[in-house]
């Protein structure tokens, strides 16, 4: 599990590989906050390499939007598996996040 | 002749004083050996040990000091010629204090009347002084623990090698003592936790309804098993009149402290707000304007299925808030989704909202269960998934609500072997 980050433009890229789960997802808010701190408000995290992620990964990508949005910024997601598609639509999640199905295509309306 | 007899004498004398001091020394020992054996309390055997040990090096004055490390202080336990009550305790960085010295170079020192005073420790020191440390060995290698302050011989007596000695070898009988104290105090510590953790689950569990409270009006079986000793999985039962029973889900998005809270709340508030409405919507609305201050300071957020059932009318209502797991299971094994209307609560900004459908009483079959479930993992990390959790649900779809919950948990046992779960775990099957 690792979390590997990169910029597009003005767009913060963060890669999830392997799982967003309760014992890695402090690290994620961490690195998002570190990047938030640096002045950056456009995050996309890329889940192209990760197969789980449980609620309290979802918990953390909620709370990291809320914070993106109070401070004038936005946390979009990109490259959801099937499971996890359909994970976010079955808790109605995708209500909540901006979802492309590849990078390329969230990173043309940033 | 008459010479050598007086220096036979002499040695014999020499001798007999040497034999008479080792003696003091071997019963000082041993007389520690037995107090460190039979006490329990470190302060008290430290005072005797220390009472001990200036008597038979005739100082009148001494301290042992233990290292704090959370204050990185030298803390006085026991005192003689003073009051333990009037000394302050000594920084281990402190240059004045010989103390603090011999604990940071973790070697005896002998110091000479007049020499090295600190007002720190004017209380224990009169004259020279002769300063211990306390050490403690490990296999991994020796750590200071404090330091052993003798002082107050008698006038013009400096301290002996051989009285170094002494205390040496005592100081470490010393740091055995205080590492059994730390050892007990830190395994009575664990055993408290250990059984208020014990309390906090079966007050937890307590909370939970017996699902007869739900009888004659609805056939209910309902099953938590908390990941840690309190969780955040839950379920509640209402019985509504007219036949109608409420039946309620939750999965508070974390587990421990924060999460039994949250489920506690959640349970108390629902209980008063069922019995409002009939209207699954309304209720759930009226839970979140409760819940919503304590969902926000703690960034939680909890999805959950609040179902109504009216087998009089033939139908179910309900509200779901993110909750993904909810199916009504009909007689001919088609199960169908209780599909969630809006995100987990705490999350959303709007109104929850009502959805309906047909119930067959008697035939249908409500089965709720959470994350925990269907996302169990076997020691490879591969995932259950809701599917298999169906398959058991299905085939036992004729038997009662227990045999269902049985089938699921032994194919959530079976699965995960040994593994530890990471999240709680929560069942309800019921017919109506």
């Amino acid at each position: 599990m690792s979390f590997s980050v990169s910029n597009r433009g003005d767009v913060c890229i963060v890669e999830v590989e392997g799982q967003l789960i309760v014992g890695n997802r402090q690290e994620l808010k961490q690195k998002i906050l570190d990047e938030l701190e640096k002045g950056t408000r456009k995050v996309l995290v890329d889940f192209a390499r990760t197969g789980y992620i449980d609620s309290s990964g979802l918990g953390v990508l909620v709370s990291l939007a809320k914070k993106m949005r109070e401070m004038g910024g936005d946390l979009r997601l990109a490259n959801l598996n099937d499971d996890l598609q359909t994970l976010f639509e079955l808790t109605k999640l995708d209500t909540l996040f901006q979802i492309s199905e590849t990078r390329e295509r969230a990173l043309e309306n940033f | 002749m008459v010479s050598e007899l007086d220096i036979a004498l002499r040695e014999a004398k020499l001798a007999a004083q040497q034999l008479s001091e080792s003696w003091e020394e071997i019963n000082l020992l041993y007389s520690i050996g037995e107090i460190l054996g039979r006490t329990v309390n470190f302060a008290d055997a430290s005072r005797t040990i220390l009472n001990e040990i200036s008597e038979t090096v005739e100082a009148k004055r001494a301290a042992v000091f233990v290292h704090e490390p959370s204050t990185g202080l030298l803390r006085p336990v026991a005192v003689v010629g003073a009051d333990v009550a009037k000394m302050n305790p000594i920084a281990i960085d402190d240059e004045s204090s010989v103390a603090a010295r011999v604990f940071r170079t973790e070697k005896p020192l002998l110091v000479a009347d007049g020499e090295l005073e600190s007002p720190l420790e004017s209380l224990v020191r009169k004259g020279a002084m002769l300063s211990v440390p306390i050490m403690w060995t490990s296999p991994t290698g020796s750590v200071a623990l404090g330091v052993v302050t003798l002082s107050g011989r008698r006038a013009s007596e400096r301290f002996t090698a051989g009285d170094q000695k002494l205390v040496a070898a005592i100081a470490s009988q010393i740091g055995t003592a205080i590492q059994i104290d730390h050892l007990v105090k830190a395994s009575v510590a664990t055993e408290r936790l250990a059984h208020e953790m014990q309390l906090a689950h079966e007050l937890q569990m307590r909370l939970l309804p017996s699902p007869s409270v739900v009888a004659p009006d609805a056939i209910c079986s309902a099953r938590v098993e908390p990941a840690l000793s309190v969780g955040g999985d839950f379920y509640h039962l209402f019985k509504l009149g007219q036949g109608r029973t409420g039946v309620l889900i939750g999965d508070v998005s974390s587990h421990g402290y924060q999460a039994a809270l949250i489920m506690a709340l959640t349970m108390s508030a629902m209980a008063i707000h069922a019995q409002n409405s009939d209207d699954p919507a309304q209720t759930v609305t009226a839970l979140l304007a409760s819940l919503a201050d304590e969902l926000k300071q703690t960034e939680m957020f909890l999805s959950l299925c609040y179902v109504v059932i009216d087998p009089e009318h033939g139908e179910l209502r309900y509200a779901n808030t993110g909750h993904p797991h909810a199916f009504v299971v009909s007689a001919e094994g088609v199960a169908e989704r209780l599909t969630a209307t809006d995100p987990p609560l705490g999350l959303g900004t709007g109104t929850p909202q009502l959805s309906r459908r047909a119930w067959h009483r008697g035939t249908d079959m409500l089965v709720l269960f959470t994350d925990g479930v269907s996302d169990a993992r076997d020691d490879l990390g591969k995932v259950l998934g809701e599917a298999r959790v169906l398959e058991v649900v299905k085939a036992r779809r004729a038997d009662p609500p227990q045999r269902v919950i049985d089938g699921v948990f032994a194919l959530v046992e079976g699965h995960m072997g040994r593994v530890t779960p990471e999240d709680d775990q929560a069942v309800v099957v019921l017919r109506s």
